[in-house]
């Protein structure tokens, strides 16, 4: 998948493939400008020396013509010839006859010339038309391709005839291929080492900014620890980058390492509040209990004071089980428990009412979700202790505002109440344990909240202005719908 | 006086050895300039290095320098000879055999071929040509060795004489090589499509050159003529005469004149009467006209 998305490729290979696409291109431009550059010159010289060859010949050819002497225009032709491959050469009198041949036997000597075929025809009308040197070409630059150098025989200015010396491209051609072979090795090999210099150098190039890449990616993973400083080479755009780098990833693990820090002092100082709240709520109602009992025990028949210290006695315990049970709820559980019916919502509005009594404060109630949802069992006590708390906090009177409705995958809870408000520096401290306005309040209860509002990973937001009242909003994911 | 005297004296002794000086220093001049020897194609004469050892070879046993000189044609070393430039040459029996060359030069030695002073005409085609007789060669190419040449265009055109052919019509077309071995040449390579040459030059080359040879064929052998003779040019002294004469006939009596005579190809050089060229002078009274026929078949 990752060869068929170039995109995601690494930039060392695509660096270095681009070096190696302009490393290759350059050299085979450069290759194939030099073969075709050969290619000409061989061919353009071919031609010069069909030419040089047939004008050494005519140099002795008007007077052996002159005296008919076959002979030496014979040997004149094979000499001149001799050292040089040439497909044919011959030289013919005015009337295209032959008078010597380089292949006698099928060309006899003062027989007419007759061309094998139309393009033959065509060069021997041209040779017999000539009368200058000149230069025919055929089949071009191939195997079978030739260039012949014509020249006119003249003697005190009579036409004798002409010479035609056809020298083969083919051993040229086959020279030109060798070359072109050199040329193209030569080339490979200026590209396999370009491309592997070329490979090694975006390499190196790269290098630092991959060190950057796994940098980030690890910083990304929140893990500061996964990180090597880059090494400083050059102090070119990368090397700035390396160096900018190293100091954010420094100050980063700094800044990370703090705030590991604050927070373990934050862990400490909230402990430290839960055991001093321990020890004082805990602490209040036992020397209560403790004088109670001391009484009784110095009065052990007075059923009057066992009557009214029994009930304290009850009471006493019951708040240090509350802050116990509270306590373990806020500290222990941090599963997501168990489910049930969302309709169990609907029965706190009941028991609240019980909580009210005869109190003048009214409950607007508003259930927006007709679906059969299952909700952790939680959410039941987060609901309770926002709506006893709304209560608690209009005293006598007032207006609890409860609305329940689904937005997107989260079930939305809002409590609101027109009491008094939260102050703002009361804000800040309003979820810590044991933290209470309440003349009778533990301070465990919007601890408790936002403790279960966490371990089922939900939210919670409060927004509150003095004298008008406060909205608490809790939104908590839904993971499963009732069965059916 | 008497200083005058003395310094009178010393002058003219001074003048008579310079006098001898110079009279000694020019007759060495005559005695020393090199002998000339002419050489036509009745020999292979390519082998510029054989020419060298030959003529150290001849310098060595004259006591005086020999220089071979060589001309395209029997003509032009004819000429050297009438004209006094050459000693010696090596011609062929058809120049020999005429009237006008008594006037010029004599007979000085023959060369001895397989045995005998005698040699032949060949008519050879190309191997792979279906001519087998002479009269198969008519309207055809043909090439002659040289106009003055018995075995190389006497013989020919007698042969044509004898068949009632007119030599400048028989052919269609003629061309003189002025070179048996040229001949071969021209045979082998099919340029010509027979020609006449002679035996002892093919034989030569059949040994030495064997690709040209092979691609050659003989249909005709002449009856035996006289081989090719060394000649003299009337005129020169006695003296040298016989000693080129010795030298060349004493040469296989030592190595280095064996081995000069075995890369000839010639048993030695011995000396034979006029009348062993009669069967050439024979030959030469059947065509009548021979140089105007060889200058029409040039200039045809």
């Amino acid at each position: 998948m990752l060869i068929l998305s170039p995109k995601s490729w690494p930039l060392a290979i695509k660096l270095s493939l681009t070096i190696t696409t302009v490393v290759a291109t350059v050299g085979l431009m450069i290759g194939s400008l030099m073969i075709w550059n050969d290619w000409t010159r061989f061919y353009e010289v071919l031609g010069e020396k069909a030419l040089l060859l047939s004008e050494s010949v005519a140099i002795n050819t008007s007077k052996a013509m002159v005296r008919n002497d076959y002979w030496s225009l014979y040997l004149n032709l094979k000499n001149m010839t001799s050292r040089h491959t040439i497909i044919s050469a011959m030289i013919l009198d005015t009337e295209g006859k032959i008078q010597a041949h380089l292949n006698p036997a099928k060309n006899p000597l003062g027989l007419s010339f007759s061309p094998a075929n139309e393009t033959e025809q065509d060069l021997f009308q041209q040779a017999m038309n000539a009368r200058e040197p000149m230069v025919l070409g055929s089949g071009g630059f191939s195997k079978t391709g030739f260039q012949e150098g014509i020249v006119p025989i003249f003697s005190d200015q009579k036409y004798l005839g002409v010479i035609r010396v056809r020298l083969s491209t083919g051993q040229l051609y086959e020279k030109a291929q060798a070359s072109a072979l050199v040329a193209l090795v030569s080339v490979i090999c200026f590209i396999i080492f370009g491309s592997v210099l070329g490979a090694m150098a975006s390499r190196r190039m790269v290098k630092p900014l991959t060190v950057v890449t796994q940098g980030l990616e690890a910083v990304g993973r929140g893990d500061m620890t996964d990180f090597d400083p880059i090494p400083i080479k050059n102090r070119d755009e990368i090397g700035r980058l390396s160096i900018t780098f190293n100091q954010i990833m420094v100050e980063l693990a700094e800044k990370k390492m703090m705030e590991e820090e604050a927070i373990m002092s934050e862990k400490l100082i909230a402990l430290g509040r839960i055991t001093a709240g321990v020890a004082h709520e805990v602490n209040n109602p036992l020397a209560g209990l403790l004088n109670c009992i001391d009484t009784l025990r110095k009065h052990p028949d007075d059923k009057e004071l066992i009557d009214r210290y029994l009930p304290v006695i009850d009471q006493g315990l019951h708040r240090i089980k509350d802050i116990v049970h509270n306590l373990l709820v806020g500290l222990r559980d941090d599963e997501y428990g168990e489910v049930e019916g969302i309709d169990k919502i609907d029965k706190l509005h009941d028991l609240i009412m019980a909580e009210i009594g005869n109190r003048n404060i009214r409950i607007v109630w508003e259930n927006n979700i007709d679906e059969d949802l299952l909700i952790p069992v939680k959410l039941e006590q987060i609901v309770y202790n926002l709506l006893k708390n709304a209560v608690e906090a209009l005293v006598d009177a007032g207006t609890v505002n409860f609305k329940m409705y689904l937005h997107g995958s989260y079930l939305n809870i809002l409590v609101s109440d027109d009491g008094p408000g939260i102050s703002p520096t009361v804000k800040n401290q309003l979820f810590d344990p044991f933290y209470t306005t309440k003349h009778n309040g533990t301070g465990l209860g919007l601890w408790v909240v936002y403790r279960l509002t966490q371990i089922l990973e939900g939210i919670i937001e409060v927004e509150s202005v003095q004298g008008q009242g406060t909205t608490f909003h809790i939104g908590i994911p839904v993971k499963a719908t009732k069965a059916a | 006086m008497l200083k005058v005297s003395f310094y009178k004296g010393v002058i003219v002794k001074l003048t008579c050895v310079l006098l001898i000086f110079w009279v000694s220093s020019g007759n060495a001049t005559e005695t020393d300039s090199p002998i000339r020897f002419g050489l036509t194609g009745v020999i292979v004469t390519e082998n510029l290095r054989f020419l060298d050892q030959w003529g150290q070879y001849l310098e060595q046993k004259m006591g005086r320098k020999v220089e071979f000189v060589l001309r395209k044609s029997y003509r032009e070393v004819m000429d050297l000879l009438d004209s006094g430039e050459i000693e010696f040459a090596w011609i062929c029996g058809f120049p020999y055999i005429q009237e006008k060359s008594r006037e010029s030069f004599q007979l000085l030695t023959v060369p001895i071929y397989r045995g005998k002073p005698r040699y032949h005409s060949y008519i050879i085609v190309p191997e792979n040509s279906p001519y087998k007789k002479f009269s198969d060669l008519e309207d055809r190419i043909f090439a002659f060795s040289d106009p003055d040449s018995n075995s190389g265009f006497l013989y020919p055109v007698a042969l044509m004489v004898e068949n009632d052919q007119r030599p400048q019509a028989f052919f269609r077309k003629t061309f003189f090589t002025f070179n048996h071995a040229e001949t071969v040449q021209a045979v082998s390579e099919q340029f010509a499509d027979g020609g006449a040459v002679d035996s002892y030059i093919w034989e030569y080359l059949a040994v030495t050159r064997p690709d040209i040879t092979e691609k050659t064929r003989i249909i005709k052998k002449s009856p035996s003529f006289g081989f090719p003779p060394i000649v003299s040019r009337l005129g020169i002294d006695a003296n040298t005469v016989t000693v080129m004469k010795s030298t060349l006939e004493k040469m296989n009596q030592d190595p280095a004149g064996k081995s000069l005579l075995a890369q000839l190809k010639l048993d030695g050089f011995g000396g034979f009467s006029d009348s062993l060229f009669n069967s050439i002078r024979a030959l030469a009274s059947k065509v009548q006209n021979i140089g105007s026929i060889s200058s029409r078949l040039v200039t045809e």
